[in-house]
């Protein structure tokens, strides 16, 4: 066969064809080809080709690859530098147009860069675990065995563990004392379910123990001063722990963001458990290429199989299939992606604090502020362009090509875009700290100037540029050059001018819209913090961890009592602004109902301390034996009963435990206002803190303290150091604890306080520009207009009136925008602001309308009161 | 004379231009070098060095004689100019003009 036949790998020919200059290349493919061919002859077909593609790698060389110049040719280049030489010209002909531009496209683009950064680190949650796309929670909270169980009747299931937390604990390292929050307990497997990076200690054995801990780096720094902290033994809220290892900090973007892991105790409840107790939180891992809903299949059937005998001894059905023909609910473990948690679960996931439509909100904000800068951007280019046709006839008259004016156009754009996103990232830093407060998050500038942000600024710079620059390119550089060169003014026709008002006009409508936000939300908070909660929560100092007092309480109790600041107090079981649990009771009458009550436990001082009421009988005491079966009841409580007469009745926890109402309190909020008031029930805690003679339940010692508050809080806490060795002493005042419930809110508030400071600002930097030179260009015609006589009052007027229709078009679309929007926000609030008055519409369309009279109104009358003889001499 | 900026291999390959005469071009330059020489070398090597030899102005070349052998593709023909010439001359006589200066006692060392 002649060596003739063959032919070289394809693709290194393409290579070859693909980067090399077409002077060289057909020398060097004939060279290549030579050599192939002679070496067919001489080593054999796979040799050649092989060599050939070598030999055209070789060949890759700066000397041959196709350069700009090849591309095109050589006049590009100088083009390009031309253009970019003109487009700093012009830039810094008109300064002030420029300054506005690229200020305003900075701030949009600053805000746009933090927002990205954020979204990306939200969207990023427990992405960095391995194999995290096949990690799954199982329901809220699962039963004990619910783990075990499921590994070994479910094949796909190739890992499960158990987790218990976050809570805080007290270490005591030779004498020293460190609260630690975000400690978790969690079975030996964890390590296999999560990335953990143990730094010291056997990963696999390391909670295999009880009594064992597992050290974050930072906390074991913090507690053994940067030793090992591996094998020491400390002690735990007063318990001997054994440390057995040191993992690597997990990363900020985690929903299980541990500072400790406990192993868990050699107890029944956690190695055997139950069925019906749901206290620990379950994550599986599946095999490779299993399908989550084939397993979600099987844990339905094993939730059948295991929960529903446990579940019908309690309903009294005979069996699960007859509890679920009678409409019970079917139960199961639903499997939730542990990435998905953070975002889309903010209630399953440990503390974390994400939430999706924060993500929305965030990118919407940013988004305004971007359109916003842009349409200055828009404006003020093609604004400016009449002022720039004699350049553009002119080119045309040399010979520019319309192609070659819209690039030098685009390459302003770019210009101006990438100066501004210098400026951008230097604002950022600036600003960093804000934005974390805004967004409650911990960014540093590692997380700023990570590679993937900076792209994408980049690309959206870029994007921007593109946009912005495209009109006033396509319309400039569509001049006919007579006329141009005549110095007939060019509007682009109607169409540019309309097109002007109309993003002036979106731009008031976004100012307005956000500060209608803002005005909601800061009534709204407003509104919530004057509303009365029914109780007086100022002036209550709560002392918080008294759990750990236990035999001392009561004489802690009784020489708190003796401080004069103290008024009155109460010890309780719950925390009032936080969570209060829930518990079932049945009514005692013919036909029984049951409803889940708020159920307190508190001793005799509760009401006076709180500030609380009693509408009706009287309250209980500790003094009297007979009262432990003695309850109050909140006037909801006693409208849900729905009894005329109430005192003396009886409500029941079942096997005979009835409780008597002996009075009634008026109703109040124990918790935020997001939660409508609810019927409540408050029990009797013994003066030792005991419910029971077993249950210690006096967490929490209320204080209605009065005089100096500062000097009270270091007479307590003096006390406490002297009562309590192992735990710090915490506290808190009632009414900012009430106060920091809203917090979510307050942070919204700011965030549209500075977006809409921020929209307000931009788009008056426009509208100023943009005012400037409209009467720029209209300098002739406001002299001819005074010379006629006119006077300085009716020439700002009549341009004050065209500013004033282009807010009034804003407000029309941002008020009923604004009207959707606010009231999904209030849907979440049981107690809501009224959004029917029209102040909370018409105020922040009135304020805008203010700030651009006082933008444009200061030109136009600077304009009109000037000399009409400046404007008319020239001709 | 001006000092001829050449290197090594481009010296070499400016030699086998020249003696090739009217028929040097990549493949006939790399394997005459590798006959002479036993130096393995690769075409691209050649071509860069041609190609920096010819905008150095030493050699000038024309484009002819498209083969079956090459698919019927032109190559690149390379021939010595005058100011090539005289750039052998002047590295050949400064060469020989060093080499005539060392001593004997070296030359000794050297040879071992």
């Amino acid at each position: 066969m002649s060596p003739y036949d063959q032919e070289p790998p394809q693709w290194a020919i393409k290579f070859l064809r693909f980067y090399c200059k077409p002077r060289a290349l057909e020398i060097i493919e004939g060279d290549a080809y030579e050599l192939f061919y002679k070496r067919i002859e001489s080593e054999g077909v796979k040799t050649a080709r092989k060599k050939f593609s070598w030999d055209v790698l070789k060949f890759f060389r700066f000397r041959y690859i196709k350069g700009l110049e090849d591309i095109n040719s050589l006049n590009n280049i100088v083009m390009l530098k031309n253009y970019i030489k003109i487009s700093f010209r012009s830039l810094l002909k008109q300064r002030f147009y420029s300054l506005i531009n690229i200020g305003g496209l900075a701030i949009g683009l600053a805000a746009c860069l933090l927002i990205t950064m954020y979204i990306t680190h939200e969207l990023s949650y427990d992405k960095f675990h391995s194999d995290s796309d096949r990690i799954y929670r199982l329901g809220a909270w699962t039963p004990a065995r619910l783990a075990i169980q499921s590994k070994m009747d479910i094949p796909e299931i190739d890992e499960a563990t158990r987790l218990q937390g976050p809570f805080s604990q007290t270490f005591n390292i030779d004498g020293k004392i460190f609260k630690e929050p975000m400690g978790f307990n969690a079975d030996s497997t964890f390590n296999k379910v999560f990335s953990v990076e143990f730094v010291e200690g056997n990963p696999s054995e390391a909670l295999s123990e009880p009594n064992s801990i597992v050290l974050t780096q930072s906390l074991s720094n913090k507690l053994f001063d940067y030793q090992s902290a591996l094998g020491k033994v400390i002690k735990v809220d007063g318990e001997l722990i054994k440390v057995t290892g040191v993992v690597v900090d997990p990363p900020k973007n985690t929903h299980f963001r541990y500072n400790f892991i406990g192993s868990y105790p050699n107890e029944t409840w956690v190695t055997v458990g139950n069925w019906t107790g749901n206290n620990f939180y379950t994550y599986i891992k599946l095999a490779k290429g299993s399908d989550p809903t084939e397993v979600q299949d099987k844990l339905k059937e094993l939730a059948g199989k295991y929960v529903g005998p446990e579940l019908v001894k309690f309903t009294g059905h005979a069996s699960y299939e007859d509890y679920l023909a009678e409409g019970g609910r079917e139960r199961n473990f639903p499997m939730r992606l542990m990435t998905d948690l953070h975002l889309y679960h903010p209630r399953l996931s440990l503390r974390s604090g994400g939430d999706i439509n924060n993500v929305y909100i965030f990118s919407a904000v940013a988004l305004f502020i971007l359109i916003i800068a842009c349409i200055n951007f828009m404006n003020l280019s093609t604004a400016r362009s009449a002022m720039r046709s004699k350049e553009v006839g002119m080119r045309k008259v040399l010979g520019s090509l319309r192609k070659q004016l819209v690039n030098q156009f685009l390459v302003e754009s770019m210009m101006v875009s990438i100066i501004s996103m210098v400026l951008a990232l230097g604002l950022a830093a600036l600003v960093l700290n804000g934005f974390n407060n805004l967004a409650d998050r911990s960014f540093d500038y590692n997380d700023l100037f990570m590679g993937q942000v900076l792209l994408q600024l980049l690309v959206l710079v870029l994007i921007v540029g593109l946009l912005a620059g495209s009109y006033p390119a396509f319309v400039l550089s569509g001049f006919k050059p007579i006329k141009a060169l005549k110095g007939e003014v060019q509007k682009g026709g109607k169409g540019s001018s309309f097109l002007r008002k109309g993003l002036v006009a979106f731009q008031f409508a976004i100012s307005i819209f956000l500060i209608i936000s803002t005005v909601v939300v800061f009534k709204q908070l407003n509104f919530l913090s004057n509303q009365k909660l029914g109780f007086d929560a100022e002036q209550v100092l709560v002392i918080k961890n008294t759990n750990v007092l236990e035999n001392d309480a009561e004489l802690f109790k009784n020489r708190l009592s003796q401080m004069p600041a103290v008024e009155r107090m109460s010890m309780t079981r719950d925390f009032m602004s936080g969570g209060v649990s829930d518990w079932g009771y049945q009514t005692i009458e013919d036909n029984p109902r049951e409803h889940s009550f708020i159920n307190m436990f508190a001793t005799d001082g509760f009401l006076e301390t709180m500030g609380l009421q009693l509408v009706e009988g009287r309250n209980f005491t500790n003094e009297l034996v007979s009262d432990t079966a003695s309850i109050l009841i909140n006037e909801a409580a006693k409208k849900w009963l729905g009894w005329d007469e109430v005192l003396g009745r009886k409500l029941s926890r079942g096997d005979g435990e009835d409780y008597t109402i002996v009075g009634v309190t008026n109703d109040f909020n124990f918790t935020s206002l997001k939660r409508k008031i609810e019927p409540v029930i408050i029990r009797v805690m013994g003066n030792d803190g005991r419910v029971e003679a077993d249950w210690y339940a006096g967490n929490y010692v209320y204080l209605r303290v009065s005089g100096d508050y500062k000097r009270t809080v270091e007479m307590v806490e003096e006390l406490w150091e002297e009562t309590v060795l192992d735990e710090p002493f915490e506290y808190a005042f009632l009414d900012e604890s009430f106060a920091a419930l809203y917090k979510e809110e307050e942070r919204f508030g700011k965030l549209f306080t500075a977006s809409s400071g921020l929209a307000v600002v931009i788009a008056c930097l426009g509208l100023f520009a943009l005012a400037a030179f409209t009467l720029e260009r209209r300098f002739k015609e406001i002299a001819v207009r005074k010379v006629l006589g006119a006077s300085v009052k009716s020439i700002t007027l009549m341009i004050l009136k065209n500013f004033t229709q282009l807010v009034a078009a804003g407000a029309i679309i941002a008020i009923p925008v604004g009207y959707f929007v606010m009231e999904g926000w209030l849907q979440d609030f049981a107690y809501q602001i009224s959004l029917n008055n029209p102040m909370i519409w018409i105020l922040p369309a009135l304020f805008v309308a203010m700030i651009a009279w006082l933008t444009v109104g200061f030109l136009s009358a600077k304009t009109a009161m000037s000399n009409p003889i400046k404007a008319l001499r020239s001709e | 004379m001006a000092r001829s900026n050449i290197g090594e291999f481009e010296e070499l390959v400016l030699l086998v231009v020249a003696i090739l005469n009217d028929n040097a071009y990549g493949i006939s330059v790399m394997e005459e070098i590798e006959s002479q020489t036993g130096r393995k070398i690769n075409i691209s090597a050649v071509h860069s060095a041609l190609d920096r030899l010819e905008s150095k102005g030493f050699l000038d070349s024309h484009v002819g004689g498209a083969t079956k052998a090459r698919g019927g593709r032109r190559k690149r023909f390379f021939k010595i100019t005058v100011a090539g010439q005289k750039a052998l001359d002047f590295i050949k006589e400064q060469r020989n003009r060093l080499y005539d200066q060392i001593p004997k006692l070296s030359l000794d060392y050297v040879s071992l």
